[in-house]
């Protein structure tokens, strides 16, 4: 197996898993075990072999950026890194449409969290997170709970 | 009284092999699925790591030991099932038990950690730390195989046990027999300095898969048939028990138990003797 063959195989697995994800509303069950289990557990078996026929022999480490850099050039440890992103962006792809889903968040505000975690991982995090922080505080203002205190004060 | 190989007198719940494998011994069943889990990564890094280490890829003795573990512990889990009913669960029983795979824990980590450094783990004296650490390993090894001794000797001395006396006899031989002869030839095998007898790099490629040499001696044979008592004589048990008498399916067991063992001495002298095992031989 070559690199790029991996390379390959890996970027395409991940495409699937989001484009499972986008379908998720009509197929859930099916969402939460390919994009949320299968796929990335594929990508870490891909991973995990990598790391371990190529880690010993790269230069470099985690402790300075120029140490990051020097891990970086060695090509079979970029396409480790570049298969820790996919893997981990579609996780937490999946783990947001499954929590979006059982907190009733309406698909349509999941879509550009789920684009931004898709291109810039963290970022996508950050704007679900948002989201969720943001409809918990208008779910609250807007509950009879709130209204009752509301009342007595 | 007939063979309860399938566990149907004691079987609960959970109708598959791998569910009646947690219900017997939880914790060898995990860990043998763990190891199983361990062979995906390991084929991906053989096909991508080009490094060899005496004429085979690094990652190939790895992928041995997750197989060969894994069939270890899922054999002691089913036999976990014919284990004296006052002994399982008892917490010398369960200390032993996570001992044990703990054990095989260390041994996969340094035999795999050695195949990411491209180097031996085996036999390796090349630093001090490698050296020591190869004898640590050593004695982890007789503490993982004795747990073939232990539920040898207690299948064997479980009177009221339900299964077929013969095919009792035969899982507690053949466990015993497991224990001993692997950790003789293993122990040669260290005195030896290695697997092969003669020169240790090869030249001719192994048998497929096994990897035993076709033009010298290799001790891996006889480790192999030693270790894989515990399944020969069983099955040898098994059938034995199934179509003759009691007391004629006990001497069968008893006899081919020592004809098993002669096998392994067997293929063990002539790897002493520098000769490779007649099977493969070209």
């Amino acid at each position: 197996m070559t690199l790029d063959t991996l390379f390959q195989l890996c970027t395409t697995a991940a495409m699937v898993g989001w484009l499972v994800l986008l379908a998720s509303p009509v197929a859930p069950t099916l969402a939460d075990r390919v994009s949320g289990l299968i796929i990335p557990a594929l990508l870490a078996i891909f991973y995990a072999g990598l790391v371990m026929a190529f880690w010993t022999r790269a230069q470099g480490g985690f402790d300075s950026l120029p140490n990051v850099m020097r891990l970086f050039t060695k090509p079979e440890i970029v396409l480790a890194g570049w298969i820790h992103y996919l893997a981990f962006d579609l996780f937490v792809g999946a783990w947001v449409v499954r929590t979006a889903r059982d907190e009733q968040i309406p698909f349509i505000l999941v879509v550009p969290c789920l684009l931004l975690t898709f291109l810039f991982g963290p970022a996508g995090y950050l704007a679900f997170a948002c989201l969720r922080a943001a409809r918990a505080r208008i779910t609250l203002a807007s509950s009879p709970f709130a209204a009752a205190l509301d009342r007595k004060e | 009284m007939t063979v309860d190989v399938l566990g149907i007198r004691q079987r609960s719940a959970s109708p598959s092999f791998v569910g009646e494998l947690f219900r017997r011994e939880p914790l060898y069943a995990g860990a043998a699925l763990c190891l199983t889990a361990l062979i995906a990564p390991t084929l991906v890094a053989i096909a991508l790591d080009e490094r060899t280490l005496l004429g085979v890829n690094v990652w190939l003795k790895p992928l041995r030991f997750e197989i060969a573990l894994t069939v270890y512990l899922a054999t002691l889990a089913w036999f976990a099932g014919w284990l004296p009913e006052r002994v399982v669960g008892t917490r010398w029983c369960r200390t032993y038990a996570a001992c044990v795979v703990a054990a095989i824990a260390a041994e996969m980590i340094w035999i795999g950690g050695a195949a990411t450094l491209g180097t031996a783990s085996h036999f390796n004296e090349g630093s001090l730390m490698m050296a020591w650490t190869y004898r640590l390993m050593g004695g982890l090894a007789v503490l993982l195989t004795s747990s073939a001794l232990v539920y040898g000797i207690l299948i064997l001395r479980h009177r009221n046990s339900l299964l077929e006396p013969a095919f009792r006899l035969s899982v507690g031989l053949g466990l015993v027999l497991t224990f001993f002869l692997t950790v003789a030839v293993a122990g040669y095998m260290v005195n030896n300095g290695g697997h092969f007898v003669g020169s240790q790099s090869t030249v001719a490629p192994g048998a497929p898969f096994m990897g035993w040499a076709r033009d010298r001696g290799d001790l891996r044979v006889a480790h192999f048939f030693a270790t894989h008592a515990m399944h020969f004589i069983p099955a040898f048990g098994f059938v034995v028990s199934l179509v003759l008498s009691a007391a004629v399916a006990r001497r069968a067991v008893i006899v081919s138990s020592a004809v098993f063992a002669a096998f392994v001495a067997y293929t063990f002298g002539e790897a002493v003797m520098g000769r490779p095992f007649f099977a493969v031989s070209p």
